[in-house]
């Protein structure tokens, strides 16, 4: 009997495992068919940037020779890594890299000052303000471009580092999002500090921002991805290499009648791999980042 | 009193000095502002161009002192864009590069003035004639710009397989295939072992560049036709005409038979590892790319000839002096230098610019007498006909080629050539006309 029991127990078991099985199966497949997609086009850019030649490059085009290096260089990124010259790549992703930095950090202190302002500060018509700005969203970006320009060229800031920073540290998104994040945090915790003689710019300082830590990040995140893929606004601002971001510098590989795909293939890795290690370092923030600007925008 | 005298001496000594001083300074100053310029010029190019413009830059400024060049460098697809906002924003440059067919659109708007009289004038005389096409305005037929180079379409195909295919190479413009030769090739081509597409037509360069206008309207053209009455400015009765309407058949037959390379193959299927492409209708520039790969075996041929004349593009880049330039005379004087200076022209021949100066052909051996590329520079005397020079060019362009991608995809010719050709008329008709195009001379 116990024999008859312990030997219909797994078969038992494998029946209803089965579909489980299958249904596994199907997922990592689903999944595995998903990432190949995903990754295939960043590994064929990889794979690209270590070929010197770009007739190759060109002809390996179309067949699955475009994922295979037969004898890799790194030559083209020699190439572009200067800091002078008719490409000074070099320069254009320390640009970059000022311009991420100056507007993410600019622009979590801006916002989230707005926000606080707008949660907890005696502003006459708070609500009218609030409205305004969640409708400023909806304007984009390239409607107000010419003015824009137009603003800053009579400002005195054309082809500058500060034309392509000011513009852009405060967004009604950014603001709104905070905002949400603030009007949660309980009244107890801003009137005891009140209670403490603390200044609204010390309660901001020092209770709020510790606080929204979380809601910070989220808003430094995707600060940062809309700052380093600016191409539109550096590409109307800037007109020389003192303050042109790498964005717009890939962009002349691409001339009227020959694209130097090696040397954009390598740029393009050169201004993917900022981002990737920061992704793969920060990857739970970003992920994180995205749910909660989902849920709350 | 010299102990007395000597200490007034000494500030009457000290005051003129400094008047002396002052004044000098100031008239040094004020030679120096008269002499100092600054010249902003605004162009486009690949790495290689950018860096022979940087280089001859600073060659202009060795040679004069006192003169500044601020290069504006800008990615050439977003070149248009770059120009709109600088007008947008009152701050074009002085000099700016420009895509030919663009040239009748800015001098109407009023962006650019005559360069005759700015340039040397042994410059101008060298001008080929297709070069001096693409840089007139119709209108005052004055010349508003230059460059050193032009542009062609040709016919690239392999020796090797055309003659095992006892194929006729045709060796000069008077001898290009006639419609019935060229047809006759695409057929035996198609059955020829290891060919896929006997025809890259470029498809894969897509609508947001300006090939489909610049390479086959010659096709339109040398069938009679043309995207726009050249006289009246219309193009309704002409590019909807029967002779245009039978062009777009044609091409749309090729296609609808196989033989044209699609849109998703990519570039490359002239020389990819099996040639699936036999011919290849391409650009001057392409013959680097193949010769790169298949080396001597490529051959370059004209453009047929489908009707009774042949017709082959024109037009590239050229430089113009914007009407609001600070100084055009030195502008004219950047740019004589530029177009003159050796080693500009040889970083050019060395990447295979297609010439548009008499005296640059004559050294460019690729183009010269039994060069590789002899015929296709041939073409620039005998069959380049210019895009069409009239303000509406950026709507004719457009409307042309989202027709011809609609035809190509087997909508009706006849349907989608009249669309365009209202398309192209209403704009005309919302401008005016752009007076004074299509008045009475």
């Amino acid at each position: 009997m116990s024999t008859v029991t312990s030997a219909s127990a797994p078969a038992q078991a494998a029946r209803v495992s089965e579909p489980r099985d299958i249904g596994a199966i199907v997922k990592f497949v689903a999944v595995l068919i998903i990432a190949l997609v995903v990754v295939s086009p960043l590994f064929l850019l990889f794979v690209a940037s270590l070929k010197p030649d770009r007739f190759q490059i060109l002809a390996d085009m179309g067949s699955f020779r475009a994922f295979w290096v037969t004898d890799p260089s790194l030559q083209n990124f020699k190439d572009i890594a200067t800091f002078g010259g008719a490409l000074p790549f070099g320069r254009y992703l320390v640009n970059s890299l000022i311009i991420l930095f100056c507007t993410v950090l600019g622009g979590v202190f801006l916002n989230s000052m707005a926000a606080f302002v707008l949660a907890w500060g005696r502003l006459p018509g708070r609500a009218v303000v609030l409205t305004g700005l969640i409708g400023l969203y909806i304007v984009p970006q390239e409607s107000i471009v010419l003015p824009l320009l137009s603003l800053v060229n009579k400002a005195g800031l054309g082809d500058s580092f500060a034309a392509q920073i000011l513009p852009w540290m405060a967004s009604p998104l950014y603001i709104f999002l905070i905002y949400q994040f603030f009007i949660q945090v309980p009244r107890d915790i801003y009137d005891a500090a009140t209670v403490d003689g603390a200044s609204p710019f010390r309660i901001y300082w020092s209770v709020f921002l510790p606080l929204s830590l979380p809601v910070l990040a989220t808003v430094a995140i995707l600060l940062g991805i809309e700052t380093w893929n600016q191409y539109l606004w550096p590409l109307m601002v800037t007109q020389t290499d003192h303050a042109r971001p790498i964005s717009v510098g890939i962009a002349s590989f691409f001339g009227h009648d020959s694209v130097y795909w090696n040397s954009a293939m390598a740029a393009s890795v050169m201004m993917m791999l900022p981002v990737l290690i920061f992704y793969l370092a920060f990857q739970k923030w970003f992920v994180s980042s995205f749910i909660s600007s989902a849920v709350k925008g | 009193m010299t102990s007395h005298e000597s200490p007034r001496l000494g500030k009457r000594l000290l005051s003129h000095l400094g008047a002396t001083s002052m004044l000098a300074v100031g008239l040094g100053a004020g030679l120096a502002a008269a002499e100092a310029a600054e010249l902003k010029v605004m162009f486009q190019g690949d790495p290689y161009e950018i860096t022979i413009i940087t280089d001859v830059a600073k060659r202009f400024e060795a040679a004069n002192p006192g003169t500044t060049v601020q290069l504006i460098n800008t990615p050439h697809d977003a070149y248009n864009e770059k120009i709109g906002a600088a007008v947008s924003a009152g701050s074009l440059p002085d000099i700016m590069q420009l895509d030919a067919p663009f040239l009748a659109n800015y001098v109407w708007s009023g962006f650019l003035q005559p360069v005759g009289g700015l340039l040397d004038k042994a410059l101008v005389d060298d001008m080929t004639a297709s070069n001096v096409s693409q840089g007139t305005y119709p209108i005052d037929k004055e010349l508003y710009a230059i460059g050193l180079t032009d542009s062609t379409v040709a016919l690239y195909g392999s020796r090797k397989q055309l003659e095992e295919l006892k194929i006729r190479i045709p060796t000069s413009v008077d001898d290009a295939w006639t419609r019935d030769e060229f047809e006759a090739a695409l057929k035996t081509l198609s059955t020829a072992p290891g060919v896929k597409w006997p025809l890259d037509l470029f498809r894969a360069y897509g609508t947001k560049t300006e090939w489909i206008t610049y390479a086959y309207e010659p096709i339109l053209v040398s069938m009679g036709c043309d995207v726009i009455d050249r006289t009246s400015w219309k193009a309704t009765g002409t590019l909807d005409g029967k002779a245009c309407v039978d062009a777009a058949t044609e091409m749309q037959n090729w296609v609808k038979q196989g033989w044209v390379v699609p849109q998703s193959a990519g570039q490359n299927q002239f020389y990819a590892e099996g040639r699936p492409a036999a011919l290849a209708w391409g650009g001057h520039w392409f013959y680097a790319e193949a010769n790169a790969k298949m080396g001597d075996d490529v051959v370059v041929m004209p453009l047929p000839k489908f009707g009774d004349k042949g017709a082959s593009p024109n037009g590239t880049w050229i430089w113009s002096v914007a009407k609001t330039a600070s100084d055009p005379a030195m502008a004219g004087k950047f740019l004589s230098f530029m177009l003159q200076d050796p080693a500009y022209r040889d970083a050019y021949k060395a990447h295979a610019g297609f010439p548009g100066l008499k005296s640059f052909a004559a050294a460019s051996p690729l183009y010269a007498d039994k060069g590789a590329m002899a015929v296709a520079f041939e073409q620039a005397s005998k069959s380049a006909v210019p895009r069409p020079p009239h303000p509406a060019y950026p709507t004719i362009t457009l409307a042309f080629q989202n027709a011809m991608t609609n035809i190509f995809d087997g909508a009706d010719p006849q349907e989608e050539l009249s669309k365009a050709a209202k398309k192209i008329d209403d704009d005309i008709l919302d401008n005016d006309g752009y007076q004074p195009f299509g008045q009475p001379e």
